[in-house]
């Protein structure tokens, strides 16, 4: 899979800065389905081969479970799965990169399964998503624009981590609202049957 | 004094009042039944250790009347005579008087002339009956005897598990402090809130304390490795100068337990890799006989433990050649890769999967143990190299962790832990002693019905479902027994139904991290020797599942 | 090098003197026992160079633990300790093979003396 990654073409896009200074944005890119998306570098810790995950059960089925990465434990999610973007049939591959993502107060693992690879683009090729986009799936909520790499070599979906990593939205099921996600997700328990309760 | 003169006396006075009250305890033994041997024999012991004591401390006086005791007992034992008349009453006094010159010690005072019981006991062990004996003690002496016969030690003897238990407790106050800090701020009524600031400090105060008392000397650990690095240098045919230092260092001592293992497998490591053989090391025109300092040291509120040899260093270009090699890491990325960066490699699980002869100037071989052993204590390891000149490897501990007991279960081939303080009985039970009522599977345990639920169901049961109604046709038609591991929270008893039981352990908890600290049926989480990551079983949230869930 | 002793003594006040004379001149002390149970259990786990024993135990006498401890280790290197009084059990031990008897109360020099010789010997008692 390294190999693979290797010969993607955007690999060499650093060289499509031009010589003016101009603010330019580093991403790392990985795959989701058959797209292309960008996270911001300085939202990424560290990206590694995926240590073994931990199924944690009454998580949403896209928390993969909890991994040691360097002593800390994190949450792992798979985000195909948490934005639907999977095709039917297509198996989760057994061996997996992982980006570990900083939020303000803690580390989340997103697992993708090719390597993921850097890439520099100047700040305004990345465009806000358009109107149509956002409407289609819940995915574009947390989109921060969408990148078109010179030459013809394709768009790259730029992720907006800070919104994607409140715990909230992090545990929010497909279809569901924020309001209830972390309840329903995570205290079912609580607030099931109260009348049977103690 | 010096201080271990002071450890001397403590620990003989601490002692010495055990043996008072423990010869007072046989010596009624004694009266009541003259031909009890354990009592006699007992006896007979604490005045023979009694007086090597009391004489090592320079106490003769004490020594004189343990030795006469112990003669007088030596006799009754070898049936010279029998435990009656004077004997009676005299051996009662004199164990008396034995324990006011304990007392005496302990209070710093010099204790009354010894001379009249010396004599008497002497008259005795001749043979004579003594007569003065049976004079009663003035009704001073009897008062004071009276008042001070219910002194105790002030050293006692604690066992590390219940200092666990303690500190356990302290951290359970110390999260409810915080919550009623929480509180006490949303409320903002300024009683409660200097109540709630009273409560922070004293809980403060009080972990700390707990903490302090586990702490040890970090030589307890240090001084173990005189005998290993020379055993590992003599194999490895290297000359090794071992310097230890800091060994009056404070820290945990569940700590030094945890990390034994990882130091040692530094240590050997920065003997058989990094120093070099005599031949090589005057090659490089170094000393032929390297150097090793093992030192603990104090950082805030950590404990260093550093291993600094002066031998051949890393060589970072081979570790990042291996490292790709291995396919840990692209090239690319290894290239981006600052030194230590490169060096935390070495504690890759992957990287320790070396070839058996270090091809590197260096080290590999199971080095990923160190970094789990320090990553189950909250620590870090930190690493120090330059090529030709030396390594360090610093462990960075916490002063003190809490270790809680648990019994590890298995559920779907996945190990889960359960706080021994929740746990109540383990058993494996046939068909017929599990019935059924109202959709539920019971048990009869000690004139009380617990209810038996499969964990499996309790941990994936979707969202607001009751759980199953569970009939007797649920139970394993092939005689094999259920396992049932009973806990119980609030005065309440649930048998959870699990495939097998694994062992008990000492587990480090660690919280979890958001997102998914708001799942409440996981305490934490803990990780094995293993590496591998176990779940905490929370089995408050557990039972209050179970009642909500019920059938 | 460091020597491994086995310190055997029912007095904790006794083992923790005795340990510490030891460990500052250089040797390890593997294990300590208060008892005669535990003594046994302890030099099979520790394998210790020298053993120092207490002459009277708790659960059984000095003399029966160090031969069993013969009896496990024909070879096993085993000093007596005892305050005076008990000399007869100490003879016996020797006869039984024990290379050493160390009077207590114990100088530091005695024992470093007693314990450096019983170690360099190649068995015969001191």
């Amino acid at each position: 899979m390294a190999d693979s990654a290797a010969t993607r073409p955007a690999a060499t896009s650093g060289r499509a800065a031009p010589a003016a200074p101009e603010a330019v944005v580093q991403l790392i890119v990985f795959r989701l389905g058959d797209e292309d998306y960008g996270i911001r570098i300085e939202q990424v810790k560290e990206v590694t081969i995926t240590p073994e995950v931990v199924r944690m059960p009454k998580t949403p089925p896209f928390i993969k479970g909890i991994t040691n990465l360097r002593g800390d434990i994190i949450a792992v999610v798979d985000l195909e799965e948490r934005f639907q973007l999977r095709p039917a049939g297509r198996p989760v591959p057994e061996f997996s990169y992982t980006l570990a993502v900083e939020a303000p107060d803690y580390t989340l693992g997103l697992i993708v399964r090719e390597v993921p690879r850097p890439i520099t683009i100047p700040v305004s090729a990345i465009e806000p998503a358009p109107e149509f986009v956002q409407d289609t799936g819940q995915r574009d909520k947390y989109l921060e624009g969408i990148a078109k790499l010179p030459d013809g070599q394709g768009v790259i979906i730029v992720l907006d981590m800070p919104k994607l990593l409140t715990p909230s939205e992090i545990m929010r099921l497909p279809g569901q609202s924020a309001a209830t996600a972390g309840r329903s997700a995570a205290k079912a328990e609580a607030s099931d049957a109260p009348s049977k309760a103690h | 004094m010096t201080a271990r003169e002071q450890e001397y006396r403590e620990l003989f006075m601490a002692e010495a009042l055990e043996y008072y009250d423990a010869m007072s305890r046989h010596l009624s033994e004694l009266e009541r039944n003259p031909q009890d041997v354990g009592a006699l024999n007992e006896l007979f012991r604490l005045m023979h250790n009694l007086k090597a004591n009391a004489r090592a401390m320079g106490f003769v006086d004490m020594g004189e009347v343990a030795h006469k005791m112990e003669t007088l007992f030596g006799q009754i034992r070898g049936n010279e005579r029998t435990f009656t008349g004077s004997l009676v009453t005299l051996t009662f006094r004199a164990v008396d008087i034995l324990g006011n010159m304990i007392r005496a010690v302990g209070a710093g005072q010099d204790s009354a002339d010894a001379k009249p019981l010396l004599e008497n006991l002497e008259q005795l062990i001749q043979g004579q009956e003594v007569v003065e004996a049976t004079e009663a003690p003035t009704e001073e002496e009897a008062d004071a005897d009276a008042a001070r016969k219910l002194e105790l030690s002030d050293l006692v003897y604690i066992p590390v598990k219940k200092l666990d238990n303690l500190l356990n407790l302290v951290g359970e106050l110390v999260i409810d402090r915080d919550r009623i800090l929480t509180l006490a701020a949303e409320l903002g009524h300024p009683a409660l809130q200097a109540t709630a600031r009273h409560l922070f400090r004293i809980s403060d105060d009080l972990q700390y304390s707990v903490m302090d008392v586990r702490l040890v000397g970090a030589g307890v650990l240090l001084n173990k490795f005189p005998r290993v690095v020379r055993d590992v240098a003599t194999a490895e045919g290297k000359q090794v100068e071992l310097v230890l230092a800091g060994q009056d260092v404070q820290i945990d001592r569940n700590v030094l337990q945890l990390i034994t293992d990882a130091l040692l497998h530094i240590v050997r490591n920065a003997v058989s890799h990094g120093l070099e053989t005599p031949e090589a090391r005057q090659a490089a025109g170094k000393r032929a006989t390297g150097r090793l300092i093992i030192s603990a040291l104090t950082e805030r509120d950590d404990v260093l433990i550093q291993v600094q040899d002066d031998g051949r260093g890393i060589d970072t270009e081979a570790v990042r050649k291996k490292a790709v090699r291995k396919g840990m890491i692209t090239t690319e990325a290894a290239a981006a890769l600052d030194e230590q960066e490169v060096w935390a490699l070495l504690f890759e699980p992957g990287f320790s999967m070396a070839d058996k002869i270090t091809d590197i100037s260096g080290r590999g071989v199971g080095l990923d143990v160190v970094k789990l052993a320090i990553d189950s204590l909250g620590g870090r390891l930190r690493v120090n190299s330059e090529l030709g000149k030396g390594t360090t490897f610093t462990l960075v501990l916490p002063t003190s962790i809490a270790v809680k007991g648990a019994l590890l279960i298995e559920l779907d081939e996945r190990a889960y832990a359960v706080p021994l303080l929740h746990t109540d009985t383990v058993l494996a039970l046939p068909n017929d002693q599990v019935f059924a009522v109202g959709g539920l599977l019971m048990t009869h345990i000690q004139e009380e019905n617990v209810p038996l639920v499969p964990l499996r169901q309790l941990l994936y049961s979707e969202g607001d479902e009751l759980l199953p109604r569970a009939t007797r046709s649920d139970l394993p038609t092939d005689g094999s027994l259920l396992q049932v591991l009973v806990v119980s929270y609030n005065n309440r008893r649930l048998g959870l139904i699990i495939d097998r039981f694994l062992r008990q352990q000492n587990i480090v908890v660690k919280s979890l991290s958001k997102p998914l600290d708001t799942i409440d049926l996981f305490g934490g989480v803990t990780l094995l020797g293993s590496g591998q990551l176990c779940l905490v079983l929370d089995v408050p949230a557990l039972t209050r599942l179970f009642l909500a869930k019920r059938p | 090098m460091n020597k491994r002793i086995l310190i055997v003594d029912d007095s904790f006040y006794m083992r923790t003197m005795l340990k510490n004379m030891l460990t500052d001149a250089g040797y390890d002390v593997v294990g300590e026992a208060a008892n005669g149970q535990q003594a046994l259990e302890m030099a099979v786990a520790t394998t210790p160079d020298l053993i120092t024993l207490d002459v009277i135990l708790p659960d059984n006498t000095g003399l029966d633990v160090l031969k069993g401890i013969r009896q496990q280790q024909p070879d096993a290197k085993v000093v007596m300790c005892s305050a005076v009084g008990q000399e007869t059990i100490v003879n016996e031990a020797i006869e039984n093979g024990a290379l050493a008897y160390i009077v207590k109360p114990f100088s530091e020099e005695r024992v470093l003396e007693i314990v450096g010789s019983a170690l360099q010997g190649d068995g015969s008692p001191v």
